[in-house]
């Protein structure tokens, strides 16, 4: 299967320094005069290549520039939209979603999902370096610029989109319910009352079962999601609630484990940006919106999580909105 | 454009005044220029070679030639970027006065329109046989078909707006595709509702499985569609706000320095002209000036006449109408949420969940380190609202309405938005009640509540109408800065141009008799 998109060549960018001047900013008009490929870095590049080679003459700069659409308002460069390579977080403990093979390779849905989006952006496969990023340290990793976008089974809550921006979502899984495969006292959320059950640091979910739901579980501290699935297996806990994508991975091939099937959430899976870069958030949004349309979200939705058996919608997400 | 003076036909001096003329030349170089041209059999030779070798430069019509090139030339220039400045101006009009503004107001209207009909549907299944409940069934019935006029027609609208972008209207085109097989379910929904003549609130199994399969297709398919289009018109408007405005702006600059250097060079022109044939003022090149002075001043006023219109279109009205629209579109859905939680209470926590977070996007309030449910919402909701309402400085809350707050204008745009939040208060109490009675197992009341036309319905009603009310307003800031600036573009196109003609044809005028007087 094909896992990056077709992507234009960033001519401007690989270009011969400060030799076209005309050409060049024709050449980003073309480009951005296509609609859905990101033209952001291309332009800025020819932007001030023509201003530059013009510099001599200042009416001609003006001239170029202004013919070019360049403003200095354009973007303050720091725009995931503009960069060359992207460093993006993932899980590495996720089966289907962001697992990391013995090979030290990524793989899985988001993984797959980011590297189409970055393509969009104008970044190939070659140009991306996938960094594990745990729960807990999303935020942070985003805002001291470690990682460029997360995708790593983020959701959008009020809470956080304070201190991130967010694209998407890319996808709105549900919270639902794992057992042990011999549990049968579990149903829904509510038989969850006075059971233990997984918390994983800087994840939400055990949240919205004990204070969204007001179910009284008992919480278990555990760091990933991984742990809470040996802590399952060993009795240490009776369920982990969380998003049936995930639970989806950690049950595949497992017989001692079962989704219990009662979903209560919608969740909204985001594509976490530094906060502020709005440019970079419509550009992402953008390529979801063609993932969906050019059936690749689909494929990808079917290579994870169809053998689950979970009910896949393969329609695009309501968005947020960049802010 | 050419950059050399017509030859004069005259031959004969003309003045008498500077007769002395030809002999002077301001320049210390002392070459002798005269004489090549008097001597007929070598002049055309020698004349290249002049040239060549920039002899030219150094007499006097070859320095007033150079004069009137340079003048026309920057002349060309600053039509040139006054030209491409107004362009800018005109495109960003255009793109956010024009093509999104409207889209936004469109794919809206879509929005409203398709999550109500689902509304009205949730609540005919909801009541039942019982028909006078809520706004009766007969009404819930007629609503639904002006709804699905109004999407249809609203689609078409964002369609022809989309206009020149065919990805745009074939998103478009996609919902209404999906609005075809919605009627169709919803459609059975209802009919299987009628056949099954239950009580309120009790709706049989098959109308609530088919009902999820019409609400799942709006919810996942339809609504999602309209709004990112919506979203679509902002993004593309925020993209021409930032480099078009910024290209004006830059523009403007760009003016100021051609115009300067071309009031420069006729000055110099001018006291050169003075100098040498010994004249106060020459007239042609004074009136050039002063048209080039007046047509930069002009041309700066108008630019930054636009940058301000932008600016207020960009940030006192779209931004508000859309941070509004959406407020709107997600309030509707999050009131529909209300019923549907009452209509399947299989799904219901996922109805509340969904709920709250519709709530929380609309206006984001801290908890206080409480844990996030909609119990402790209601409580940080009434404290921090209630401050606000009250003029209590130190209140924030963020959301679409913490955005609507940063940006209205004391006046009327604030107490406008104060009584949106003083109803929209109404509407959360309302639901309060409605959830407390059902989670208390009292459905028939909460039911009763959720439809009383006098109390839940007609509070939604009234917070929708101050919530129109107050997007009205900024609709009409928006209007009045995008009329502006269309009405201060006029006849910029030809300005410009006819602009440099003349001042060429004045500074060329201007020079033509000293020229002559070489001939």
């Amino acid at each position: 299967m094909r896992t990056t998109p077709a992507t234009p060549a960033p001519r401007a960018i690989s270009a011969p320094r400060a030799t076209l001047t005309t050409p060049a900013s024709r050449d980003t008009r073309a480009i951005s005069a296509t609609r859905g490929i990101p033209a952001g870095r291309a332009s800025r590049s020819a932007c001030g290549r023509a201003a530059g080679a013009a510099g001599a003459l200042p009416v001609l700069a003006a001239v170029l520039a202004a013919s070019a659409g360049c403003g200095i308002g354009g973007g303050d460069g720091s725009s995931v939209a503009d960069k060359r390579s992207l460093v993006i977080g993932v899980k590495a403990d996720q089966p289907g979603l962001g697992l990391k093979g013995p090979n030290g390779a990524y793989d899985g849905f988001d993984v797959q999902v980011a590297t189409y989006v970055a393509g969009r952006l104008g970044v190939p496969r070659d140009r991306i370096r996938f960094r594990t990023t745990p729960s807990s340290e999303r935020e942070r990793a985003l805002a001291r610029g470690d990682v460029d976008l997360i995708f790593a089974t983020y959701s959008i809550t009020a809470t956080r989109k304070q201190q991130v921006t967010f694209g998407g979502p890319y996808y709105v899984p549900h919270q639902d319910t794992l057992v042990r495969a011999d549990e049968g006292s579990i149903k829904n959320v509510r038989d969850l009352k006075g059971r233990r059950i997984c918390a994983v640091t800087g994840s939400n979910s055990w949240r919205r079962v004990i204070e969204e739901r007001k179910v009284a579980a008992t919480p278990v501290q555990a760091a990933t999601y991984g742990q809470c699935m040996d802590k399952l297996a060993a009795n240490q806990l009776d369920a982990v609630s969380t998003d049936d994508v995930i639970l989806a991975g950690f049950a595949a091939g497992r017989e001692r484990f079962r989704i219990v099937n009662a979903p209560f959430t919608d969740e909204k899976y985001g594509v976490g940006i530094k906060k502020g870069d709005l440019k970079g958030c419509e550009a992402v949004n953008r390529a979801i919106t063609e993932m969906y349309q050019d059936g690749q979200a689909q494929r990808f939705l079917e290579r994870w999580f169809q053998r689950s058996g979970l009910k896949l919608t393969t329609s695009v997400p309501q968005f947020e909105g960049c802010s | 454009m050419t950059t050399t003076p017509a030859r004069p036909a005259k031959t004969s001096t003309t003045s008498g005044t500077s007769g002395g003329g030809a002999a002077r030349t301001a320049a210390p170089s002392g070459r002798a220029s005269g004489p090549s041209r008097a001597a007929p059999p070598e002049r055309r030779r020698s004349g290249l070679v002049t040239f060549v070798r920039g002899r030219w430069l150094g007499t006097i019509p070859g320095r007033i030639r150079t004069y009137v090139a340079l003048a026309l030339v920057a002349a060309g220039a600053l039509a040139a970027v006054l030209g491409i400045a107004i362009g800018d101006a005109r495109d960003s009009v255009r793109t956010i006065g024009r093509d999104a503004g409207p889209q936004v107001v469109a794919t809206g209207s879509l929005y409203f329109a398709l999550s109500d009909m689902d509304a009205q549907v949730a609540n005919i299944l909801l009541i039942g046989r019982e028909h006078g409940l809520g706004i009766g069934y007969d009404e819930s019935q007629r609503v639904y078909r002006q709804r699905r006029d109004e999407a249809g027609a609203a689609a078409v609208q964002a369609a022809q707006l989309a206009g020149r972008d065919p990805h745009l209207r074939q998103r478009v085109q996609a919902v209404l595709t999906g609005l075809g097989r919605y009627e169709q379910l919803a459609g059975e929904a209802m009919l299987l509702d009628r056949q099954a003549d239950h009580a309120a609130g009790e709706p049989p199994r098959q109308v609530v499985e088919t009902y999820r399969q019409a609400t799942d297709l709006m919810k996942l398919e339809l609504l999602p569609q309209a709004y990112n289009l919506t979203l679509d018109s902002g993004a593309s408007v925020r993209q021409t706000y930032e480099t078009k405005r910024s290209a004006v702006l830059d523009g403007r600059t760009w003016v100021a320095v051609t115009g300067v250097l071309l009031l420069a060079v006729l000055l110099a022109a001018q006291l050169y002209l003075a100098r040498g044939f010994r004249r106060l003022v020459n007239p042609g090149l004074a009136l050039a000036t002063v048209a080039t002075a007046a047509l930069v001043v002009a041309g700066l006023g108008e630019l930054s006449a636009q940058a301000d219109h932008i600016r207020k279109a960009k940030l006192n009205g779209f931004d508000s109408v859309l941070t509004l629209s959406r407020a709107r579109a997600i309030s509707h859905s999050a009131f529909a949420d209300e019923s549907r939680y009452l209509l399947d209470p299989d799904k219901a926590d996922t109805y509340e969940q969904t709920y709250f977070d519709k709530l929380l996007s609309v206006l984001y309030t801290s908890l206080d380190g409480k844990p996030v449910n909609l119990d402790n919402y209601y409580t940080a909701f009434d404290r921090t609202v209630g401050a606000y309402l009250s003029g209590r400085s130190g209140t924030s809350f963020l959301g679409f309405f913490g955005d609507e707050r940063r940006t209205a204008r004391p006046g009327s745009e604030e107490a406008s938005l104060k009584r949106t939040l003083r109803a929209y208060g109404a509407v959360i109490d309302n639901d309060q009640s409605v959830r407390r009675l059902a989670a208390g197992g009292d459905r028939a009341g909460a039911i009763a509540l959720r439809m009383d036309r006098g109390k839940a319905i007609h509070d939604f009603d009234a917070y929708d109408a101050a919530l129109r009310s107050l997007t009205a307003t900024h609709q009409a800031a928006f209007d009045g800065a995008i009329k502006a600036a269309d009405d201060g573009l006029d006849g910029w196109t030809v300005l410009p141009p006819a602009a440099a003609v003349v001042i060429a044809a004045l500074t060329i005028a201007g020079v033509r008799p000293r020229l002559a007087e070489f001939r």
